[in-house]
């Protein structure tokens, strides 16, 4: 039997999470050894395969229409979507946002943090993606698996998809559940 | 009784208990929000929620009477369902971020219930719509974003406070926790107690100063006492790394039962007087740091120059064993008296009524609890000795009279039945006066209104809530300083009798009652050239300061720098109240034990410690069994 293949990609957060994934250190040669990792943003392939990949994992939430297109086309690709994250499963910190209108957002951020200065402008080419509310992933596509964390644990990621790997849909609870 | 079965385990209970508190002590466990132990049932979260055999739909355990031959099952799957549907609901109503809550990651008990039930995430989305964000108060934060309208801060805020500050306007989702109605809490008749924060089961309610300073399960607990004032209040400290992270209620106190006043819960942790860590003498007119030898040394020598003509004077914050310790070293040294620091003679009073009384008159705490009639006077207890008017207040709604005779602003105005302002120095003549028209030996009612100047139906209003009132307590302050104080309290007493009510005087401070029970007497003036003070870590007010720097010669056990350390001859540094064990004796007379919950800093030690070592190198043993000594004098309340 050929082994599962798994991608990732990353939407509206900090790359945290794909860092604590990393935080699994030497335990990477084992997971290699049950599965095939295929795309991920921190590899040289960046798209997940056309072909499909067994688990497909996003980290962040969606902020713009960019994230949709990626969280679409990896809920497409994939059989099993995993939403890793507070940011994937609740919106996280970027949600903070939501709070104020997407002007007053922007305003913040190009023109009046210590930074910038009223000579700021606020990016408008319109090829860049548009800005929308922050959403949980699940909002948009529908999620199999949801591993909360700020970021998740190197051990909960691990035993999330050491289960995956070995054909078991991961069951967070007890200490393996933090939203936090 | 009823019998009642649930998950196939069968208990008899009391007719009227709810299903939750049956379960409760049946070990099954029913997870609930709104509910607290303290607070009346209210029914408002629908997460205790339990299938009832025969009824229709699923009932809230935690208002659910029993009935006879009930059966209840808990863990369907229909109930954990509509747990994880309520949860829903509840974490859609408002805006719950966890990874920047001060309550996450075990404090929360809306995270935990929904950890209990597995969730993994919102079905539903948030509510989206930003809420305010009220930080107008000193001491508490609230988050509206946070509050799940379970109302226990309203409850505990009327029911257990007295104070209904806090309170709901609006409906349904749009319900808001507001104060007064509408105004910012630090502008709000909010008295800062803390007990809503203390029973808020999200972040909504926090304490600004402890806020993300560490979780529950970061922290260690100790269980001690408060020294705020007289009353003794059991808290817990909760401090992480040798430092102190936050004070709060002790429910199973026997005195407070939970409650806290400012004073006790956020006050200590404005500490900002600077610590004293070293022994220090006075060379060449000026304070220079010494070994506790050389220290000790000097003092020992300014102490034996002085037999005779020295007086020993104790903070009221001391333990007994400090005070006792002290009054033996006193004595080796014949002191000419024993003083406290406490700026009024009112504890004193109190002592040589009762011993001219031979008898122990006064009512215990727990006759404040379900009395119908208060009758204050003598100081604004709501702001002395807080948690005895929350005792108080709360018992309005119910029909209980609230009393007061002031002629200040005292915090009772808005609470007050009655308010009988008769002038302070004219109170023991009004006592006297009204234990007559109690007793029936004199009848002019307007007479009397009119010798003071009060209105003729509030005095017979005074008189009928006394007349008629089947339990009455009479709440006597103790922050007075009348020129005839021993007339106050002999008038007290003698109305108290006459009016069949329940005497309880508040007695000053912490150990107040310790050190009159060990004969120190209320701070009068300084007789002798040297004075030995255990000031400890009390903040003295300048006019008690004053009174003492009159002495020539001084030396000071003191925690804190002060201007009476500043000019002293030798200074000993001791550890301050959360860093020592010891026992104190609160205004209704329990002996209270006293448990360090920090660490201090080398060389700085307890009050009777650095007593002892300066008792040795004089050669003076200390022998005094201090509980013996408590029987010396006749005490007001009985000491147990």
């Amino acid at each position: 039997m050929a082994k599962p293949t798994v991608a990732s990609d990353w939407l509206g957060g900090c790359a945290g999470c794909h860092m604590s994934f990393l935080d699994i250190d030497e335990r990477i040669v084992d997971l290699v050894e049950l599965v095939d990792l295929r795309a991920t943003p921190i590899t040289d392939l960046k798209e997940p395969d056309k072909a499909g990949v067994t688990v497909g994992i996003l980290e962040g939430g969606i902020t713009n229409t960019y994230n949709e297109e990626v969280a679409i086309r990896m809920r497409e690709r994939c059989q099993i979507l995993v939403a890793l994250g507070d940011c994937a499963i609740f919106g996280g910190v970027p949600a903070m946002r939501n709070f104020f209108t997407l002007e007053e957002a922007l305003t913040r951020a190009y023109v009046e943090t210590p930074s910038t200065d009223a000579s700021g402008k606020i990016p408008a080419n319109p090829e860049l993606a548009k800005m929308t509310l922050v959403r949980p992933v699940h909002e948009i596509v529908k999620v199999d698996v949801f591993v909360p964390g700020c970021p998740p644990d190197a051990d909960i990621i691990f035993y999330v998809l050491a289960e995956l790997a070995q054909g078991r849909i991961p069951k967070l609870e007890n200490n393996n559940l933090m939203w936090n | 009784m009823a019998k009642i079965t649930i998950d196939g385990k069968t208990i008899e209970v009391e007719n009227g208990t709810t299903v939750l508190n049956a379960a409760r002590q049946l070990e099954v466990d029913i997870p609930t929000l709104c509910d607290h132990p303290e607070l009346t049932p209210y029914g408002g979260c629908r997460l205790c929620l339990v299938e009832v055999e025969g009824a229709r739909t699923l009932q809230p355990s935690c208002t659910l009477p029993v009935s006879d031959g009930m059966v209840v099952k808990t863990e369907t799957e229909k109930i954990r369902e509509a747990r994880k549907f309520v949860l829903s609901m509840i974490f859609s109503e408002r805006n719950h971020f966890c990874p920047y809550c001060q309550v996450s990651g075990g404090d929360c008990e809306l995270q935990n219930s929904a950890y209990a039930e597995g969730m993994t995430h919102w079905p539903i989305q948030p509510n989206w719509h930003p809420y305010s964000v009220d930080a107008s108060h000193p001491f508490i934060i609230l988050d509206h974003n946070r509050c799940i309208l379970c109302r226990r801060c309203v409850r505990a805020c009327g029911e257990l406070v007295g104070n209904f500050t806090l309170g709901f306007e609006e409906r349904g989702a749009d319900s808001t926790l507001v104060a007064d109605l509408g105004l910012p809490l630090g502008e709000s008749s909010c008295i800062g107690c803390g007990t809503c924060v203390q029973v808020c089961p999200t972040g909504t309610l926090i304490d600004r100063w402890s806020a993300y300073q560490g979780k529950e399960t970061d922290v260690e607990t100790t269980k001690t006492i408060c020294l705020g004032c007289s009353v003794g209040c059991g808290i817990d400290v909760l401090t992480r790394d040798n430092r102190l992270v936050r004070i709060e209620g002790d429910w199973t106190a026997t005195i407070n039962h939970g409650l806290l006043c400012d004073v006790g819960r956020f006050l200590p942790m404005v500490e900002e007087r600077e610590r004293i860590l070293t022994p220090m003498v006075k060379t060449d007119g000026k304070l220079k740091a010494a070994t506790w030898d050389d220290a000790l040394k000097v003092a020992a020598e300014m102490i034996s120059k002085h037999k005779g003509n020295l007086d020993g004077v104790t903070s009221t914050r001391v333990s007994v064993e400090a005070m006792a310790q002290l009054r033996n070293l006193c004595e080796a040294f014949d002191a000419k008296s024993l003083l406290t620091t406490e700026d009024c003679q009112a504890v004193s009073a109190i002592y040589h009524q009762a011993s001219s009384d031979q008898s122990a008159l006064e009512g215990k705490v727990e006759d404040l609890l379900d009395a119908d009639c208060y009758l204050t006077f003598g100081e604004d207890i709501t702001k002395d000795h807080q948690v005895l008017s929350f005792f108080a207040k709360r018992r309005i709604p119910e029909g209980a009279q609230v009393i007061q005779i002031t002629d200040k602003v005292s915090g009772f105005d808005n609470f007050a039945t009655i308010t009988l302002k008769v002038k302070e120095k004219s109170l023991a003549d009004f006592l006297i006066d009204l234990k007559d028209l109690i007793s029936g030996k004199s009848g002019d009612m307007a007479l009397i209104a009119e010798k003071y100047s009060l209105d003729k139906d509030e005095l017979q209003s005074t008189l009928d809530a006394l007349q008629s009132s089947e339990k009455s307590v009479i709440l006597f302050g103790s922050r007075f300083d009348f020129s005839n104080s021993d007339a106050v309290v002999s008038a007290t007493r003698s109305l108290s009798q006459a009016a069949n009510a329940k005497l309880i005087t508040t007695k000053g401070n912490i150990n107040s009652v310790g050190a009159a029970a060990l004969g120190y007497e209320g701070a009068g003036k300084v007789q002798a050239d040297l004075l030995l003070m255990v000031l400890a870590d009390e903040d003295l007010t300048q006019c008690i300061e004053q009174k003492f720097e009159k002495a020539p010669k001084r030396v000071v056990f003191s925690s804190y720098v002060s201007p009476l350390t500043a000019g002293a001859d030798v200074v000993f540094p001791v550890e301050n109240w959360l860093e020592q064990d010891g026992h104190i004796i609160n205004f209704d007379g329990h002996i209270l034990e006293q448990h360090a919950a920090l660490e201090s800093a080398p060389e700085v030690y307890s009050n009777s410690n650095a007593i002892e070592k300066l008792a040795s190198i004089l050669n003076v043993k200390n022998n005094t069994d201090w509980k013996k000594e408590l029987d010396k004098f006749t005490s007001p309340v009985k000491i147990a």
